[in-house]
């Protein structure tokens, strides 16, 4: 465990080299929030209205919060190195060294969403205190238990994106499925809380990865109660172990078939 | 001169055929790359199937209004990215010196640069804008007004592209404040312009032109006005020169790098 928190420590390092850079990068993140701050004063037509138990504050700042862990997972730079490692053949350097390639790549890509995580929370909470006047009511243990379940989020997302970009090892280019996965998470799990949708797909939503990746910490943060923490903790654990273990099984199928040309 | 510009434009046409048959070797990904493109754009639909339910007329638009005003964004889009892909890397190319194989050509370098790569998956985003034509309501007219205008809003966002990259012949490394200015029409286009107000609307028409890319076009079929089909082509005519003199004003600073490349 102790070399891959130096992978990870390393990679923090690294990323701080780029804040600039970074911060420049967040100007879409920005314009999303501005574009949903837009949306969602028009179809409010009273900031106190209720639209299926949410009122407009309550929205934005979901929305605030979804894209916040999104973007800083980074999910597209990922899906494209996990399937460049495989494709170029790149991935046959990693499998004689002392560590796990997927343990290797979770922690090398947990470096930078750290610190994007970090920079962009700080942008997101200025951005909603400035137009909202102010944030949800919530105590210093709330607010704990809304940074564990990010930090769940973070990593189940991580991984869920690792287990796409490792089908590269059964079809030559595995970021249409990144496309797809990302487009479900953005528009179900990010735009909109699950009582937004009809009562028919909500328990299909609160089964699916959508619930631990994407609405939990936010719901936690807009509305926070026990009973939905507790449920929650218990989809991301479960999402979690999954999501690792289903890493582990393509990636051990997927390298007893590599074929690596010299080069 | 128009013989030029013929040979030009044939040779412009035959760049994109051949970087079309290079991405083609791989019929599986080729296919699957388009597809699921046209899957992706798809799923925004439940978004909007959504926020009708909790409100109609978003922005001044109905919803066939809104899946018109997606097509058009995604047919602009792919346009721009298929026939023009390397305007969106071109702050990357002068930076690393990669001008140099252009330039060595006896045809225009612009021209040249631009359309020496496709991106397969905006074919998908073409097909895409012609299927969000066909639920809204198929008719000649508004098929030729369609295509017309997914080509003078892709050639207007390639034109903005092609501007802020050249600012790297002045600034050197601009590539994140390049692809954060690219990503800005993709951001706002597929949103109705009537949900913003005040300064965003003049940027719409200044600095992130989505005005003469998208919104008007959308007004011009819904609403057909002469003078605004005018101002549209006109806007594009104006960029395209705009583009054109400040890529050759900056090529005049350019200095090549001694990185070795071939283009095969």
């Amino acid at each position: 465990m102790r070399k891959y928190l130096y992978i990870l420590k390393s990679e923090i390092m690294t990323n701080l080299q780029y804040t600039f850079d970074l911060i420049i990068g967040f100007a879409g993140y920005i314009i999303h929030i501005f574009i949903f701050l837009n949306l969602w004063q028009y179809i409010y037509s009273d900031p106190n209205e209720l639209i299926n138990g949410y009122n407009m504050n309550q929205m934005i700042w979901y929305v605030i919060i979804t894209e916040i862990i999104w973007t800083a997972v980074s999910g597209r730079a990922l899906s494209k190195k996990i399937s460049a490692d495989v494709k170029s053949g790149n991935i046959a350097y990693n499998i004689n060294k002392p560590y796990n390639y997927v343990e290797y790549s979770l922690f090398n890509h947990l470096g930078g969403t750290t610190v994007r995580f970090i920079l962009i929370s700080i942008i997101g909470l200025l951005l909603g205190f400035v137009f909202l006047h102010g944030f949800p009511p919530l105590n210093i243990l709330q607010i704990l238990a809304v940074l564990l379940s990010s930090i769940f989020a973070l990593l189940i997302s991580t991984l869920l994106i690792m287990a796409l970009g490792l089908f590269a090892f059964f079809v030559e280019d595995a970021s249409p499925f990144y496309w797809i996965y990302s487009k479900f998470i953005l528009v179900i799990g990010t735009l909109f809380p699950v009582e937004f949708f009809p009562q028919v797909l909500q328990p299909i939503i609160k089964f699916s990865p959508i619930y631990a990746v994407s609405y939990g910490p936010a719901k936690l943060f807009v509305n926070f109660s026990m009973n939905e923490f507790i449920c929650i903790m218990i989809s991301q654990v479960a999402y979690l172990i999954i999501s690792f273990i289903i890493c582990h099984l393509i990636y051990k199928k997927g390298v007893r078939k590599l074929n690596v040309n010299g080069g | 001169m128009l013989t030029g510009a013929k040979n030009q434009f044939k040779i412009t046409l035959l760049s994109v055929k051949y970087a079309l048959q290079r991405e083609m070797l791989n019929k599986v990904t080729f296919f699957s790359n388009i597809i699921f493109m046209i899957l992706n754009n798809g799923c925004f639909l439940i978004q909007w199937i959504i926020l009708y339910a909790l409100k109609d007329g978003i922005g001044g638009y109905s919803f066939k209004q809104i899946l018109l005003l997606w097509g058009m964004a995604a047919s602009t889009f792919g346009f721009s990215h298929f026939f023009f892909k390397d305007a969106y890397n071109l702050s990357t190319i002068i930076n690393e010196g990669r001008l140099d194989n252009y330039l060595v050509q006896p045809k225009n370098v612009l021209l040249s640069l631009l359309t020496s790569s496709v991106e397969v998956s905006a074919i998908g985003d073409i097909l895409y804008g012609y299927i969000m034509i066909i639920i809204y309501g198929f008719s000649i007219k508004t098929f030729l007004l369609f295509t017309l205008f997914s080509i003078t809003g892709g050639i207007i966002i390639t034109a903005v592209a092609v501007l802020w990259g050249s600012l790297a012949f002045w600034f050197g490394k601009v590539d994140m404040v390049a692809n954060t200015m690219n990503g800005l029409p993709t951001s706002f286009a597929t949103y109705p312009d009537g949900i913003f107000k005040g300064i965003v609307k003049i940027l719409f028409y200044t600095l992130i032109p989505i005005g003469f890319a998208n919104y008007l076009p959308i007004h011009i079929i819904t609403d057909f006005n002469i003078y605004y089909l005018f101002v549209v082509v006109s806007m594009t005519v104006v960029f395209i020169i705009l583009a054109f003199l400040i890529f050759y004003k900056g090529l005049k600073k350019y200095s090549s790098s001694n990185l070795m490349n071939v283009r095969v």
